[in-house]
């Protein structure tokens, strides 16, 4: 294998809009720039008139945020912008994201990113942004997985007129959106083939925020098509960290936390639209408060995957969808089994993956029984255990291997307050949903505090 | 009088043409000489379209523009049918009347059976106008005049309204009163009268039901049920293509397939002509020259044989162990009671001393959230209640069965690989169900049928019951071009004058099959596996066409080497199993690529491995046995690193700085379609995509060979567009294949000279110089390679003809039953299909001379 590239510089050093077609340019040192592209089928072929400067402002947040994938192939020490510098606020932005949203990329590696990004700015800060008079329609990411699909189907509830829009091209992404039976929108990426290079080179490789850069490329997309809202949908518990490092809380799933909602979305209102909202649907609600709605929406039951492997075609067998041994099947898996019959959830996966002994060690996580609560993107231990204290309540789970351990073993050891599921099923914490939705999701005016900066996001749901 | 019933489906009675051909085959069955009464049902979705209706019933706004959409429907298809709208008039006042009926605020089930009796009673109106207009002279029957459903013991409220039953005798009178009105009528399915006047419907099959009653009223010759399959088949075409349509099947076998799994025919449509002995008949609209399916009273006669494998999803069991209560008078009939308590119908049943276990089918109820979990609660105060789910149920039906037992070993091993749960066969000797782990359930019934054609179980051409395969009426194969050696006898009879046993392998084959693979576009890079063959002449001309060489030894390597001393080392693949450490290091030391298959050298050749490009070789979990749960039987495979393995694998690569460059997975041989292929590169590439060091997908050979009894080929159009579906999805990954047999196995032939013949009680035997120690396939798998008399290839056959070596072992036969000209001493016998697994698995064994081989160019 040859030795690991190095590079001391990595420029932005260009960004542009034509025909539907966003063009991000990267390079390390005097190299040659590599090429994002990002297509967006139907778009103006020029930036609608009246929203230019917002679309350039949107453009840079893209062009930096973007850069991450690219930058983290060396770590360079220097990163220089060859076109018009930031914006202080948007430099901030940019320092915060990426050290967070490669924290789970710097501990795997073993590196030590602090003080290691600092994106050069202006002096002045850019001038506040104005109203662009955005038409009242959400466009909605969809992944395939559960939670988009919640948000969909309470917004369809609501009566709010939406877009079911997806990055990328995949079967199986595409089923689930058509089954939505809204209007569709699928976004073309195309990564600079120069990285999958130096990653065969040796490069640094590993996790990325990229709930943050689809974020940034939705807002490319509400200024062409003309949406007024970005409606994730990623709940409580994509805050907690996964493990705290020396200062560090490190988080898997950063980008989908609350502190980067706002903060990502103060950007946007500030110096981009303040008629953009960006928040997350589903913040008030623990993973389990989740898959409890999704337990009722069964004709996506046949269609819908959260299993780690990318799965992009689509297959009818059960195994085509759910790999049944990452953490992502177990905690999908644990997380519906309390408010299905079981015969229906099998038929989900195919197989009963709390009937398979070497599977252990894997639930035990989950559980943040004697190890750590894996790099994914999984509920809380504690959902994992009042799951399964549910389970182990019904005959027809019981004598199951793993419920049957639960109860025998690993029950008498940690603290069972607390695991009752109705508590946990209750909207808690902060959020950013609009006042208009909260009736819809059973929100009580007079429980959520509003978030406002400056409070920590990192602790999650309460 | 004879009489014939013919029935038609929704897709059959909702367009005008296919109203066309009702007519014409009632017009040809009359002039049969029989009188013909159809059974219809309603338009395509018009019952669901009543049940929504029905669902709407507290809403009369809502209820009443649904009915007004139906009446629409049924008025504009009047229009096609050129049918004056006013012939519907009585039935748009009735559905109105219906509507507005002061029962339809509480919808109380006679009200719903009256309402979804219109949809049966509207298609006949129009359809017997129509047949009319064609100068058919078609009467309309009321099928409720005819037919009045019986009371049955505990019967519910809805079972007597929407799923009635009629016990319907032959009837004199009823034909004598027909017979008086006319020779052709049209009637409906789906309906009856209660006793007590009121309209009720048949429940599911209703239709196919209906038929059966009249069949039995009218003591019928046959009831025709056309549909828009063929028959019934020996398994499911969509899943198994090669399943044969069952001409002949007794009333017995017909109820076991219906019910097991195949959905052409609802099995409480059996039961009313069975009583009366009138064949049912299914045939298919669209190919009605094909005879279909012929349900009677006797067997078509034969051997015991396996009819059909069918394969029901979504089963539950549950197992119940004693605690210490089996022997106590009255337990069973309790544990019973509780599913009868919970709704739930049993199934299968198997039972030990201190354990029962049931099955159930994947009903609505079961499916409820609660209902199982109440069960449980239930059954649990009596014994230890253990649910198993999923599961399949596997069955195969055949009379006889028992009788089968000793040809069904490989069937049984198939199983036996799976994690088997519940065996059962029923008393009635019908029957052998596996209920096995969902898990382990894909592609058990193709790979099952595939056995009992092997095992010769589905008759040959022109057998009484198992007729032409669901592959062969939808695309009629066009007979296979001659063979090669046909043309080239002269050239063939003249090498083998000089030694026998001998292989010959022509060029042309092999550079033939290398074009038909150098034309799939998505494949970036193409490797020979050269243990097929590794004769020297196929390493050239593959090599020329630019296939890498894939060597699984360093025999071979040095062979490759010797044979190809040009080719690039990154042209060379290594994929060893179980091979010494210093077989990888030869390969790292020539520069070949390596793929590793096992995550204890990751783990313990570090230095080996540092600073090296590697591929990983999964084991995706197709193969058989794979779980750590199988402990009832099968091997697990020796080949690939298990999927749970390889996070680890990766771990262990990057600790000793090992680049994994690329995954691959084999798929053994012989499972050959499209959609499989497709399935595990998307798995692959799904895997693939966690791991940026990794460039390439190497999905493995096991193209199936053209032309060759028992395999499919692919059709390599539609492989190519299947992969690059996939490529596009996953572009950053490149695709090598890397067969072997498909690319060999037709071009090679092996002569061999017939040494002896003998008689042994009415058994003959022709014996040849090359037996298992020149090719083993037939010995070791039983693999049928054709054989024919290459001195006397035109002459007609005379007898069947055990072709048999000069080994001293049972097992030593080339072909068993073959049909050949009687072998003459001395004459030469020529093996097809020979150019794979033939010389390169010979032996000397008994010291017996080695093969020798030609690499014909000129041929």
């Amino acid at each position: 294998m040859t030795s690991r590239p190095t590079a001391t510089t990595f420029r932005l050093t260009e960004a542009s809009y034509a025909d539907g077609e966003v063009r991000l340019g990267y390079a390390f040192d005097e190299g040659a720039t590599m090429v994002e592209r990002i297509r967006f089928p139907g778009a103006p072929a020029a930036v609608p008139s009246g929203r230019e400067a917002a679309f350039a402002r949107a453009l840079a947040l893209l062009h930096g945020i973007a850069g991450v994938s690219y930058w983290k192939a060396l770590v360079p020490e220097r990163i220089v912008v060859d076109g018009e510098p930031f914006d202080p606020a948007l430099a901030a932005l940019l320092d915060e994201v990426w050290l967070h949203g490669l924290g789970e990329f710097a501990h795997a590696n073993g590196l030590d990113l602090r003080g290691r990004i600092r994106f050069p700015h202006a002096d002045q800060s850019a001038p506040a942004a104005t109203a662009l008079g955005l038409q009242r329609r959400a466009l909605v990411p969809i992944g395939g997985g559960k939670d988009s699909l919640v948000s969909i189907e309470t917004l369809k509830r609501a009566e709010e007129p939406v877009a079911v829009v997806w990055i990328g091209r995949s079967d199986l992404i595409r089923a689930c959106a058509q089954a939505t039976g809204q209007p569709l929108l699928n976004i073309e990426r195309e990564i600079a083939p120069e990285l999958f290079e130096l990653n065969r080179r040796g490069a640094w490789n590993g996790h990325i925020p990229v709930t943050a850069i689809n974020s940034a490329i939705l807002v490319l997309a509400a200024l062409l098509y003309g949406y007024d809202e970005i409606v994730f949908s990623n709940e409580a518990s994509a805050s907690a960290g996964n493990l705290v490092v020396g200062e560090l809380d490190i988080n898997h799933q950063w980008s989908k936390g609350l502190r980067f909602e706002a903060l990502f979305a103060g950007y946007v209102s500030e110096a981009i639209a303040p008629d953009l909202r960006y928040y997350s649907l589903l913040r008030p609600f623990s993973e389990l408060a989740v898959t409890e709605r999704f337990a009722a929406l069964t004709r996506y039951h046949p269609l819908f995957s959260s299993c780690n492997r990318n799965f992009r075609i689509l297959g009818e067998r059960p195994s085509s969808r759910w790999c049944g041994e990452c953490p992502k099947c177990r905690f999908v898996f644990l997380a519906l089994a309390p408010f299905m019959s079981k015969p229906a959830l099998l038929a989900i996966f195919g197989r009963n993956l709390l009937d398979e002994p070497e599977q252990m060690e894997g639930f035990d996580a989950l559980l943040e029984f004697g190890a750590v609560k894996p790099f994914e993107c999984v509920g809380e231990g504690r959902e994992s255990r009042a799951a399964l204290l549910a389970l182990s309540a019904r005959a027809d789970w019981r004598e199951d291997a793993l419920v049957r351990r639960f109860v025998d073993e690993v029950l008498p050891r940690i603290d069972a307050g607390g695991l009752e599921l109705e508590p946990l099923l209750r909207p808690a914490g902060e959020h950013r949903v609009p006042e208009r939705l909260w009736a819809s999701l059973g929100l009580r005016p007079e429980v959520p505090p509003r978030y406002s900066r400056g409070e920590g996001g990192a602790s999650g749901a309460g | 009088m004879r009489w014939i019933v013919l029935k038609f489906g929704g897709t059959s009675v909702s367009r005008r043409h296919r109203w066309e051909n009702i007519g014409a085959l009632m017009r040809a069955r009359r002039q049969e000489g029989a009188r013909v009464l159809t059974v219809v049902s309603a338009l395509s979705g018009v019952t669901d379209a009543l049940k929504a209706l029905i669902a709407l019933h507290g809403d009369p706004a809502a209820m009443t523009a649904a009915a007004e959409a139906l009446i629409e429907r049924h008025l504009e298809f009047a229009r096609e049918l050129d049918v004056a709208p006013e012939v519907l008039n009585e039935r748009v006042a009735e559905l109105r009347r219906l509507v507005g009926d002061v029962r339809a605020a509480a919808g109380g089930h006679a009200w719903q059976a009256e309402l979804q009796a219109q949809g049966e009673l509207w298609s006949s109106t129009l359809g017997a106008h129509f047949l009319a207009s064609l100068g058919l002279p078609v009467q309309w029957l009321d099928a409720r005049d005819f037919l009045t459903s019986r009371e049955q013991p505990l019967q519910t409220e809805w079972a007597r309204y929407q799923s009635a039953i009629c016990e319907p005798r032959p009837s004199a009178a009823v034909r004598e009163e027909l017979t008086g009105r006319g020779a052709l009528f049209l009637t409906q399915g789906f309906i009856a009268r209660h006793p007590g006047g009121d309209s009720v419907i048949l429940g599911r099959g209703g239709s196919d039901t209906s038929a059966s009653y009249f069949g039995a009223l009218l003591g019928a010759e046959r009831v025709e049920i056309w549909t828009d399959v063929p028959g019934m088949f020996s398994a499911n075409p969509k899943q198994v293509p090669d399943a044969r349509l069952l001409r002949r099947l007794d009333y017995d076998e017909a109820q076991e397939i219906a019910t097991t799994g195949a959905k052409v025919l609802h099995p409480r449509a059996i039961g009313p002509v069975r009583e009366v002995r009138v064949p049912l008949w299914i045939k298919d609209t669209e190919r009605p020259e094909l005879a279909g399916t012929q349900i009677a009273g006797e067997a078509a006669g034969g051997a015991p044989s396996v009819k059909a494998i069918s394969m029901r999803s979504g089963i539950t069991l549950v197992s119940m162990e004693s605690i210490g209560m089996w022997q106590q008078v009255g337990f069973l009939a309790d544990v019973f009671a509780c599913f009868k308590q919970h709704g739930l119908s049993v199934d299968l049943i198997g039972s030990a001393e201190t354990n029962v276990t049931v099955s159930l089918d994947p009903s609505d109820n079961l499916l409820d959230a609660g209902t199982l979990d109440a069960l449980c609660r239930d059954l649990a105060r009596v014994c230890r209640v253990r649910v198993i789910a999923p599961c399949a149920a596997v069955t195969l039906v055949g009379r006889g069965m028992r009788g089968m037992m000793h040809r069904l070993s490989e069937i049984l091993a198939e199983i036996g690989a799976r994690r088997v749960h519940l065996v059962s066969q029923s008393s009635n000797n019908l029957n052998l169900t596996f209920v096995i782990d969902a898990a382990d359930a894909d592609g058990v019934v193709p790979a099952l049928h595939a056995h009992l054609v092997r095992a010769g179980l589905t008759g040959a051409d022109g057998d009484p019951v198992f007729g032409p395969s669901w592959r062969e009426i939808v695309a009629p194969r066009a007979a296979p071009p001659p063979a090669w050696w046909e043309s080239q006898r002269p050239a063939l009879r003249t090498l083998a004058e000089a030694a026998t046993p001998v292989y010959v392998y022509a060029a042309s084959v092999v550079r033939e099959r290398a074009s038909d693979l150098r034309a799939l576009r998505a494949v970036d890079r193409r490797w020979y596996a050269l243990k097929a063959n590794p004769h020297a002449g196929v390493l050239r001309a593959l090599a020329a066409q630019g296939f890498g060489m894939e060597c699984v030894s360093q025999g071979e390597l040095e062979h490759v080497r010797a044979v190809l001393p040009e080719l690039p080392a990154e042209r060379i693949l290594f994929t060893p199993n179980f091979a010494a450490r210093r077989e990888y290091a030869a390969a790292f030391a020539l520069g070949a690529r390596v793929t590793i298959d096992n995550l204890t050298i990751l783990q313990r050749w570090g230095e080996l491995l540092a600073g090296r490009e590697i591929l990983l070789r999964l084991d995706l979990g197709r193969g058989l046995g794979h779980h750590d749960k199988v402990r009832t039987g099968g091997e697990r495979s020796k080949f690939g690193i298990g999927l749970s393995d390889l996070d680890a694998a990766l771990a262990a690569s990057a600790a000793c700085g090992a680049e994994v460059v690329g995954l691959h997975a084999h798929l053994g041989s012989g499972i050959l379609d499209v959609a499989h292929w497709k399935a595990v590169y998307a798995e692959l590439a799904a895997l693939a995509e966690r791991i940026p060091s990794v460039r390439v997908l190497d999905i493995g050979g096991g193209l199936g060979v053209p032309h060759e009894r028992g395999e499919t080929p692919l059709a390599m159009a539609e492989l190519d567009a299947a992969l690059a579906e996939v490529k596009a999805m996953y572009p950053r990954f490149e695709l090598w294949i890397e067969p072997g047999r498909y690319l060999v196995a037709e071009s090679g032939v092996l002569l061999a000279r017939v040494t002896q013949v003998k008689h042994k009680a009415g058994v003959n035997f022709v014996g040849v110089d090359a037996g298992m120690h020149t090719l083993l396939r037939p010995a070791l798998y039983e693999a049928f390679h054709e054989i024919a008399n290459l001195s006397r290839i035109d002459a007609p056959a005379e007898g069947r003809w055990q072709v048999v070596g000069p080994i001293c072992e049972s097992g030593d036969v080339l072909g068993r039953d073959r049909a050949l000209p009687a072998p003459q001493e001395d004459e030469i016998l020529l093996v097809a299909h020979a150019g794979a697994y033939g010389a390169a698995m010979a032996s000397r064994y008994n010291l017996r001379e080695a093969v020798r081989e030609v690499w014909a160019d000129e041929l």
